[in-house]
C-alpha cells in the first residue's frame, strides 16, 4: 500500500475517515437485511428499530463531513490525499441515502403488516439480497482501493434493475387481478424502488472508488436493465 | 532546454534536462533542497558564469536561437532574461534610480522619456501608488515587500521577455506574498515567466506548468492541474502529499 506520511497524524486522521466509511458501509449493509427480515417475517418492532437505526448514520456522516472539512483547512491535501477525502466525502453521502431507503422500507414493512399477506412478497427479498451484496462489495473494494472491483460492482447493478423491473410487472398484474390486493402492492412497488436506488447508489460510490484510484472519472455509459418507466401491462394481454 | 547538463567543477549537478518553458504562461520549478532548480534558473541567464568552475551543456533556445552559443552578447541576454532573487536587493539608490539605472545602461532616453518608464516599470509592478510621492526616497527605506515589488519593476523596466524568480516570496510575509502572486499573474500575459518555489501551495497556485526535480534529474513536467490532482510518477505524489524522506 502507499508509504506513510512524515506526519504521523496526517496517517491517523485519514484513517479515522477511511473506517468511518467502512462503519457506514456495515450499517448499511445490517439495515437492509433486518429491514427484508421484518418484512418477510412481518415484524413491526424489528421494523421501527431499523426506521431508529437510521439516526445513526446520520451522525456518522455529519461527524466525516467535520474530520474532511478539518483536513481541507488544516493539510492542504494534494493528489492521492486530496482524491481520498473528495471521495470520502461523496460515499459517506451516498451511504447516508441507502441507509434512508433501508429505513423507508422498514417503515413500509409496518403498514405492509396491517394488509393479509401477498405473493410478490418472497421476490423482494432476492433483490434485497444482491442489493446487499452490491454494497458489502463496493466498500470492499473502497477498503482495498481495488478498481476493479468497484467496475465489476458498477456492471452488476444491471441485474437489480432488471429485477426491478419484473417485480414492477408482477405487481402490476396482481393489482389488476384484484383491487384488494392494491395497497399491499403499492407498498411493496415502493419498497422495490428504494432497493433499486440502494443499487444505483451503490454504483455511484464504485465510480467514487474508481476516481480515487486512478484520478479519471469512470464515463462509460452504465448499462441499466430498469425499463419500468417504458412498461404498460395491459388488462387484455392478461387474459390469455 | 534541451538535453542540459550542468557542473560544479566535476559535480554533475544537473543530468540531460530537457523542459520547455511556455510563452505567456508561468512554470513552476518545485523539489526538495539540493535538486538543483535554483541552479537551472541560474542557466537560463548565465549568471553562472560569474563563478569559476561552473559550467553548462546542451541548448536553451530562446526563440530558436542557443543562448548557451559562445560570442553572445551577455549583457543584452541579461536584459532580455530578468532575475528576482529570494532576498530582496535594491541598489543603495532612490527608488527613481533604481528603476532607471537599468535603462541608463542600455538606452539613452531623454529625461522626460525617462519618467514614463519608471511609472511605467512602478506602475506594472504594483508599486506606483505606495512610491509616487517618494521617488527620491532610497529604496532601502521600503518594506521587504515593497523592496521585492522594487526589485520586480528594476526587472521588467528594461523589457524583457523572460522573468525569472528564485522564490521570490519566500523572505515575505503573506500578504506581501499575495500581493507578488497577483502581480506574477498580470505580468504573465507579458512574459515568459519561471519560478523556483519550496512553496508547493504557491506553485499549485500560481503557475501554468509545474516541473518537478529531484537530485539533478526533471521527474515530471505538466499542467500544474494534472501535476497536484493525480501526478503521472509515485516520487512526484511522494513529495507533494508530503511522503517524502
Amino acid at each position: 500500500m502507499a508509504s506513510e506520511h512524515i506526519i504521523k497524524s496526517y496517517d491517523e486522521e485519514l484513517r479515522k475517515l477511511s473506517n468511518t466509511i467502512t462503519e457506514m458501509g456495515g450499517l448499511a449493509e445490517s439495515q437492509l437485511a433486518t429491514a427484508i427480515d421484518a418484512v418477510i417475517k412481518r415484524d413491526s418492532e424489528l421494523a421501527a428499530s431499523v426506521v431508529e437505526g437510521d439516526a445513526k448514520v446520520d451522525q456518522l456522516q455529519r461527524d466525516l463531513d467535520n474530520l474532511a472539512i478539518r483536513l481541507l483547512a488544516l493539510r492542504q491535501p494534494m493528489a492521492r490525499d486530496l482524491r481520498e477525502i473528495f471521495a470520502a466525502l461523496k460515499i459517506a453521502s451516498d451511504l447516508e441515502r441507502i441507509c434512508d431507503y433501508a429505513a423507508n422500507v422498514a417503515k413500509r414493512a409496518i403498514a405492509l403488516n396491517q394488509t393479509p399477506p401477498v405473493r410478490p412478497v418472497y421476490a423482494l427479498p432476492r433483490m434485497a439480497h444482491l442489493a446487499e451484496l452490491l454494497v458489502k462489495d463496493v466498500i470492499d473494494a473502497y477498503v482495498a482501493h481495488d478498481a476493479e472491483k468497484s467496475y465489476a460492482v458498477w456492471t452488476r447493478d444491471a441485474e437489480l434493475d432488471e429485477m426491478y423491473s419484473s417485480l414492477f410487472r408482477e405487481l402490476l398484474t396482481y393489482m389488476m387481478e384484484d383491487p384488494r390486493n392494491i395497497s399491499a402492492c403499492t407498498h411493496l412497488l415502493f419498497m422495490a424502488k428504494n432497493i433499486e436506488r440502494i443499487g444505483d447508489h451503490a454504483t455511484n460510490i464504485a465510480e467514487d472508488v474508481y476516481y480515487l484510484v486512478h484520478g479519471t472519472p469512470l464515463t462509460e455509459a452504465r448499462p441499466k436493465g430498469d425499463q419500468s418507466n417504458l412498461e404498460i401491462v395491459n388488462p387484455a394481454r392478461r387474459a390469455e | 532546454m534541451r538535453n542540459v547538463d550542468f557542473f560544479y567543477d566535476s559535480f554533475r549537478a544537473l543530468k540531460n534536462i530537457s523542459v520547455p518553458l511556455n510563452d505567456k504562461r508561468v512554470t513552476a520549478f518545485i523539489g526538495p533542497s539540493g535538486c538543483g532548480k535554483s541552479t537551472l534558473l541560474r542557466i537560463l541567464n548565465r549568471i553562472y558564469e560569474l563563478y569559476p568552475g561552473q559550467r553548462a551543456t546542451g541548448e536553451v533556445l530562446v526563440d530558436g536561437e542557443n543562448i548557451l552559443a559562445a560570442g553572445l552578447d551577455l549583457n543584452l541576454l541579461r536584459a532580455k532574461i530578468g532575475m528576482v532573487f529570494q532576498k530582496p536587493t535594491p541598489f543603495p539608490m532612490s527608488i527613481y534610480d533604481n528603476i532607471a539605472f537599468g535603462i541608463r545602461l542600455y538606452e539613452h532616453p531623454r529625461r522626460s522619456e525617462l519618467d514614463d518608464r519608471v511609472e511605467s516599470a512602478l506602475r506594472r509592478a504594483a508599486l506606483w501608488d505606495e512610491v509616487k510621492d517618494k521617488l527620491r526616497q532610497s529604496g532601502l527605506s521600503l518594506s521587504g515587500g515593497q523592496q521585492q515589488r522594487l526589485c520586480i519593476a528594476r526587472a521588467v523596466a528594461v523589457e524583457p521577455e523572460i522573468l525569472l524568480l528564485d522564490e521570490p516570496a519566500s523572505a515575505l510575509d503573506p500578504l506581501s506574498t499575495q500581493r507578488i502572486e497577483e502581480l506574477i499573474a498580470e505580468l504573465k500575459s507579458d512574459y515568459c515567466i519561471a519560478i523556483v518555489t519550496h512553496n508547493m501551495q504557491q506553485a499549485a497556485r500560481s503557475s501554468d506548468y509545474t516541473a518537478f526535480m529531484y537530485l539533478g534529474e526533471l521527474i515530471e513536467f505538466d499542467e500544474t492541474e494534472r501535476i497536484f490532482t493525480h501526478p503521472a510518477q509515485k516520487q512526484t505524489e511522494d513529495y507533494i502529499t508530503g511522503r517524502f524522506g
